[in-house]
């Protein structure tokens, strides 16, 4: 016969007193944990996404949502840029390597990435079986992708415009094979399709090789308006009254897409394009039109990071964003949330010790007669103690427990809403180190607790106690 | 076994309490008899050791109880004195059977079992082991009471009005288990009553 089992007894035998500390000990532990573990990993995924870029170069909008769109693939575009404005930047003797992105197709809500094997190098994504892309219309699914799809390599699929799974034109004439899957990165890569440049471009061809410029052109419209309305939903009507005029108006349809582009884009951008446009129009339209929907740059001097920023975002009419830069600041907005939801747990924390303290207090002046009997069956009071105190602990470490687990179950849901969402997938890991630091805090504010509510134990007159009816 | 000296004691700004001598030797039975308000309840505190006495000494078994720190007289009274209270007093979260185990176990660590069963068979609690003590009858919760003064063998135990609210047929039947065990547990009984049926069981009587 322990002295933990009496308390264990003891416990059980009143589960409601309990269940008041309980919950609060729970609701603390369950938000603590849980706020840590999803700021941590949201952090520690942007910082491993965002290290291989030092700057985003895109279209004129919101840097944030051009970090967001372009590196971590959460957000819509700001826009397209042309590719030979983006080879200036290029070959700027601080840039180190730049590697071109366009996008705006998807196959089943995962984005289809077309850019260059570069990439994948950057990211330090190696192939699991299969081959890279070599030629358009060859295609490497992530990891996560191939998992969630089942799609295997030799498998055909059609992407479809837009960035959300629902709705969106497909572009079933241009089939893409899946050559390779990669390993899995832990980076964004693992939620991407990816394949070369070309097949983006030659995708919204529609083979139709008479309008081929037009058309062209249609695909940098659509992608103005993704950027420029930012909703998925907009932007599919947006392109659906895009598609009739279109063929209502076959032969001016290059006037036309100046058109929209006068209305979709900010009024000296427009004038500038169009300046430029008309200078390079006469050496090679075809080429002079291919656009891209941003660079993404990684210096080759640190004078880079202080320099080409500001050149381009004064000298151009593109705009370069530096993703450690707009992530700490998202970071930094997202950190005073966190700090504040913390401080909240800690402060039901305290009061969930509070709470625990009055319980305890509540148990000993419930059971001062047995409490003064075990006294009589040759326990001292440094063993009424201990009882009070394994009791006091077990309720701490059960209400820890189950404060964690509630916390990685909040977890799980909340991996699953961001992973339909964002295409972010959460760790479901065992107790970090600070997590067993807060147990550590709990299982010491339940200690003071018990000596708090044990006083009395100490001064017990058990003659008195005894007599009492 | 139980010897006292000029043993006196005064609650704070109560009456002062003297009480005889005693000289119990061992296995003897020894009945103190007196009408409420004359301390029979308080001498048994003393006795026991759960109250401090304001002068005099208690021996028990030739070790001054009056002198033992609080800790060592704890661990005296554990394993050396039994007690049956007036009023009934249980670990009411735990069974009777569990109870009985408690008893035993603390603060000398014996776990017989046979024992236990043995008591529990003799005092008709056999089929009620399993049971809380709330759900006992007053009569098994007395057996009960009975049975945790004597499961770990006192050498002394002191009995608070074991008879206070039985029938005639009851108190024999009480006091003869209560002799009855004792003789087996070859402790001295010292009962503390105002209850005069219970004189005519035993032989020596001290009055108060």
């Amino acid at each position: 016969m322990r002295l933990g089992f009496i308390a264990y007894k003891n416990m059980v035998s009143k589960p409601l007193n309990m269940v008041l500390s309980l919950l609060l000990l729970v609701l603390s532990v369950s938000l603590v944990t849980f706020v840590l573990q999803l700021s941590g990993q949201l952090n520690g995924q942007m910082e491993k996404n965002i290290t291989p870029v030092d700057m985003v170069v895109g279209a004129k909008g919101s840097p944030l949502q051009l970090v967001l769109s372009s590196v971590l693939h959460i957000d819509d575009p700001t826009g397209n840029i042309k590719l030979n404005e983006a080879e200036q930047i290029m070959k700027h003797p601080f840039v180190g390597s730049a590697i071109p992105v366009s996008y705006g197709d998807n196959y089943k809500g995962y984005r289809i990435l077309g850019t260059e094997l570069g990439y994948l190098e950057r990211y330090g994504a190696v192939l699991n079986k299969g081959s890279l892309f070599d030629t358009s219309f060859e295609i490497v699914a992530g990891y996560a992708v191939a998992q969630k799809l089942g799609v295997n390599i030799g498998d055909k699929i059609t992407s479809s415009h837009g960035l959300a799974a629902a709705g969106g034109e497909a572009h079933e004439d241009h089939p893409f094979t899946i050559v390779g899957i990669l390993e899995p990165s832990g980076t964004v890569v693992d939620q991407l399709l990816i394949c070369n440049l070309e097949s983006i471009w030659d995708a919204h061809t529609h083979g139709e090789e008479e309008h081929e410029d037009d058309e062209q052109q249609e695909t940098d419209g659509d992608h103005k308006h993704a950027g420029d309305e930012g909703h998925d939903h907009d932007h599919e009507e947006g392109e659906h009254h895009h598609d009739d005029e279109d063929h209502h108006n076959d032969n001016d349809g290059h006037d036309h897409e100046e058109h929209e582009h006068n209305h979709g884009d900010e009024e000296h951008d427009h004038s500038e394009h169009e300046a430029e446009g008309d200078h390079e129009h006469d050496h090679d339209i075809h080429e002079e039109d291919r656009e891209i929907t941003s660079l993404l740059v990684k210096f080759k001097s640190p004078l880079g990071l202080v320099q080409l920023p500001r050149f381009i975002n004064e000298n151009t009419n593109m705009q370069a964003a530096l993703p450690g830069f707009e992530i700490q600041r998202l970071i930094g907005l997202l950190g005073s949330g966190v700090k504040t939801l913390n401080g909240i747990a800690v402060a039901i924390l305290l009061v969930s010790g509070f709470s625990i303290f009055i319980s305890l207090l509540k148990t000993i002046r419930e059971r001062r007669q047995e409490l003064a009997l075990l006294r009589t069956y040759g326990l001292n009071t440094r063993k009424l103690l201990f009882l009070v105190l394994f009791e006091g602990l077990f309720l701490a470490f059960i209400g820890f427990l189950l404060g964690w687990l509630l916390g990685r179950l909040a977890l799980i849901l909340a991996s699953k809403y961001i992973e339909s969402g964002y295409g972010y997938v959460l760790q479901i890991n065992g107790p970090d180190f600070v997590e067993l630091l807060l147990l550590g805090v709990t299982l010491v504010i339940a200690i003071i607790a018990v000596f708090l509510a044990s006083t009395s134990i100490f001064k017990m007159n058990i003659s008195k106690i005894l007599s009492d009816v | 076994m139980v010897k006292t000296n000029s043993l006196h004691f005064q609650y704070p700004g109560g009456e002062l309490f003297n009480f005889p001598d005693i000289d119990l030797g061992a296995k003897e039975h020894l009945v103190i008899l007196g009408p409420s308000g004359v301390g029979k309840t308080t001498l048994l505190h003393l006795l026991s050791g759960i109250l401090p006495a304001n002068g005099g000494s208690i021996f028990i078994n030739d070790t001054e109880i009056t002198s033992l720190d609080r800790k060592a007289l704890d661990r005296f009274r554990g394993t050396h004195i039994g007690l049956i209270f007036q009023q009934y007093h249980f670990v009411r979260s735990l069974n009777v059977i569990e109870n009985l185990q408690l008893r035993q176990y603390f603060p000398s660590k014996i776990k017989e079992k046979e024992r236990r069963l043995a008591i529990a068979e003799r005092l008709g609690l056999a089929d009620h082991l399993g049971k809380k003590v709330t759900q006992l009858s007053q009569g098994q919760q007395q057996r009960l009471s009975i049975a945790l003064g004597l499961i770990h063998k006192p050498m002394v135990v002191f009995a608070d009005e074991p008879t206070s609210n039985l029938d005639d047929a009851n108190c024999d039947k009480v006091l003869g288990l209560l002799k009855e065990e004792a003789k087996l547990c070859g402790s001295s009984l010292v009962i503390i009553t105002h209850d005069q049926r219970v004189t005519e069981h035993f032989k020596n009587t001290i009055a108060l």
